[in-house]
């Protein structure tokens, strides 16, 4: 019994698990807001835009009585809103790469919260999922494999090797100290970016104290410091923040899958009690509505099948309200999670929602078996990224040996300088 | 993690004064740091859970508990945290609203006419049409708007709080954005809207029947 939660300690605070799934969280979201910022810039006036029918003082109203969190509304002006636009964009990008992946993910965040509490009626459920994981991402280390982090990691020995670190963290922090003393941010955000800030200063600071060999008392030997890798000598400050940065990690993905829970477990459990899922009929309803008919045709032929709308009624609320139970036995998860995937990809064409059913292709895919996200990651490497974002063998030489599923926990080279904190860690075995 | 963890995976030599084999996490860590540790752990994990618990009371139904801490779940819920699953549920909309719309205009000539009404709601369906990625501004916009609408103001069109402002100002703003290209050469002095309801038919598998009459709600003039 000890010995098991002693076990279990060293899980939730030793290793950040589920590599595989953050990053395909991570690669989702990111990936599904750069496709739609990109599908909506020739719309993006009329959506966000100071100008745009929710004009920048209707939006400013509202915000006033709900304290929603927005960059936009720091300016009206036209230039202000393109650069808004062309960072979140740039940030969604960034984030897919998993590019200095600490600091893209808040930005990515900034820019999500931003555009979508600026204009809140013109979202969906598709925005709706986007923003909460926006809020979730920043909390995991998310760019532990196939990231250009990880490569680095591996190329260079850090994650947090070159110059563009601190750059980022002093730009950032620029931005930060001008929001603070404008009085921009509320007293919440305010606390929450400047620990977001604070966060890589204080482990450059634990890594440099280590390194000079204060932390030991090791003065006489820091002369020779400067030869030796520096990774050798982090030490206890050092191990504490990675303790607590797999402790966030960890809770950030408890929280994420449990969302995913409570979606379907609220889909499924509200339409129990509607009389159309009742007598089977309720999909026919959303084929009929103008709103939701990008193929009539196709539309027309589900509907019209009396039987086949009935199965696939009762059969999304099966789905829907059976889920979270099935997460107590692998195979059965694996199947209603490929069956729900299958019929987002349905929605998304049928119903015309292809943002929100990638939306939650991507929220699902945190509960795929990381040996199916491996091989996944394998073979999209061989076919279209030889040698590249892989981190498989073939990579270039560097100091983390290649992660795989049987291969043993390899070594972490972890960081030394600021901003980074997702060292390259090459793979931890964990995953559901 | 511990310090061994940070060792150079290659190479290097062991240096005199190499740390003892680790123990993984919190174990590795030295009594003070430990402690340090556990607090962490217990203040994220009471964090983790306390936000689950909110959620789920603020999706679940309305229940004893979430009656007696309305005001704590709704601090803590809006605005970030909001969310709806409600998709399609307890039943599908079963009806089309189409927002249609008229202006009075003074024409480049000076006379004064009332234009026919024009379905707004039918133009954004014919974008939708055969398009794999429907803009939001088709999809959305004008739907959700007439939502917020009739969702801010009680059956005779008044407002019930002060979002139904908004609410006429947002849908005035967006009936003269898709209006004002047409009468380039006039003037737009009022506007009107109005919904047309119609149900779904009911399918023709089942017995069922159900009126589809086509029911409207019209809106006052709006001076520009």
């Amino acid at each position: 019994m000890v010995d098991r939660v002693r076990r279990a300690l060293a899980k939730v605070t030793g290793q950040a698990l589920g590599p595989y799934q953050s990053a395909v969280v991570r690669i989702g979201f990111a990936g599904t807001w750069l496709f739609f910022l990109l599908c909506e810039f020739p719309d993006r006036h009329r959506l966000y835009g100071p100008d745009g029918p929710w004009s920048w003082r209707l939006a400013e109203r509202l915000v006033a009585s709900n304290d929603a969190f927005t960059v936009l509304l720091w300016s009206g002006s036209a230039f202000w809103f393109e650069l808004v636009y062309a960072v979140a964009l740039l940030a969604s990008a960034l984030l897919v790469l998993g590019w200095r992946t600490r600091a893209t993910s808040v930005v990515f965040m900034v820019g999500v919260l931003s555009l979508q509490n600026r204009s809140v009626f013109m979202g969906d459920g598709g925005d709706n999922v986007i923003h909460l994981m926006a809020v979730y991402l920043v909390l995991t280390r998310c760019a532990q494999v196939w990231s250009l982090d990880a490569r680095r990691a591996r190329r260079r020995g850090s994650a947090s090797a070159g110059a563009a670190g601190p750059v980022l963290w002093g730009v950032l922090g620029a931005v930060l100290a001008y929001g603070a003393v404008t009085g921009r941010f509320g007293a919440g955000w305010l606390a929450a970016f400047a620990a977001l800030w604070a966060g890589p200063a204080l482990w450059w600071a634990a890594d440099r104290h280590e390194r000079s060999g204060a932390g030991r008392g090791e003065h006489e030997r820091s002369g020779e410091a400067d030869g030796e890798p520096a990774a050798r000598r982090a030490g206890e400050g050092r191990a504490f923040l990675d303790v607590l940065a797999n402790l966030l990690h960890n809770a950030g993905m408890l929280v994420i899958m449990a969302e995913v829970c409570l979606i379907y477990a609220t889909a499924g459990w509200y339409k129990i009690q509607g009389s159309r899922w009742q007598d089977g009929t309720a999909l026919y309803y959303p084929l009929r509505l103008d709103y939701f008919a990008p193929w009539p045709e196709l539309s027309d032929v589900l509907a019209g099948s009396g039987v086949l709308v009935m199965l696939l009624s009762y059969g999304t609320v099966a789905v829907q309200v059976a889920f979270p139970f099935t997460l107590f036995n692998r195979r059965v998860k694996n199947v209603l999670l490929a069956l729900m995937m299958l019929e987002h990809a349905g929605i998304a064409v049928l119903l015309g929602l292809p943002f929100f059913s990638m939306a939650m292709i991507a929220a699902d895919a945190v509960f795929l078996p990381t040996a199916f996200l491996v091989w996944a990651g394998a073979t999209v490497a061989r076919t279209r990224l030889p040698g590249r974002l892989s981190p498989g063998p073939r990579t270039g030489p560097g100091p983390g040996p290649s992660p795989g599923p049987r291969t043993p926990r390899p070594r972490t080279p972890a960081g030394s300088e600021p901003v980074e904190r997702d060292g390259g860690v090459g793979a931890g075995g964990a995953g559901s | 993690m511990d310090s061994n963890e940070h060792e150079p995976v290659e190479g290097a030599p062991p240096g005199p004064r190499k740390a003892p084999p680790a123990r993984p996490g919190i174990a590795g860590l030295s009594a003070p740091y430990r402690v340090l540790a556990a607090l962490a752990l217990g203040a994220v994990a009471v964090a983790a859970c306390t936000h689950l618990a909110l959620v789920f009371l603020h999706v679940a139904p309305s229940n004893t508990v979430s009656k007696r801490n309305a005001a704590l779940i709704d601090g803590w819920i809006y605005p970030e945290f909001e969310q709806n699953w409600k998709l399609f549920a307890p039943n599908p909309l079963q009806q089309n609203i189409a927002v249609e719309v008229r202006a009075q205009v003074r024409t480049g000539g000076g006379e004064l006419v009332t234009s026919g009404w024009r379905d707004l709601s039918a133009e954004d369906g014919a974008a939708i049409r055969h398009n794999p990625l429907p803009s939001h501004t088709e999809q959305n916009e004008l739907r959700r708007a007439w939502d917020f609408f009739t969702g801010s103001h009680d059956d005779n069109d008044k407002p019930t709080g002060e979002r139904g402002a908004l609410s006429e100002e947002y849908l005035r703003r967006i009936a003269l954005e898709r209006l004002a290209p047409v009468y380039r050469d006039g003037r737009i002095l009022r506007v009107q809207l109005r919904s047309a309801t119609r149900s779904v038919p009911a399918p023709g598998w089942s017995d069922e029947k159900t009126d589809t009459q086509t029911y409207y709600r019209e809106l006052p003039w709006w001076t520009v």
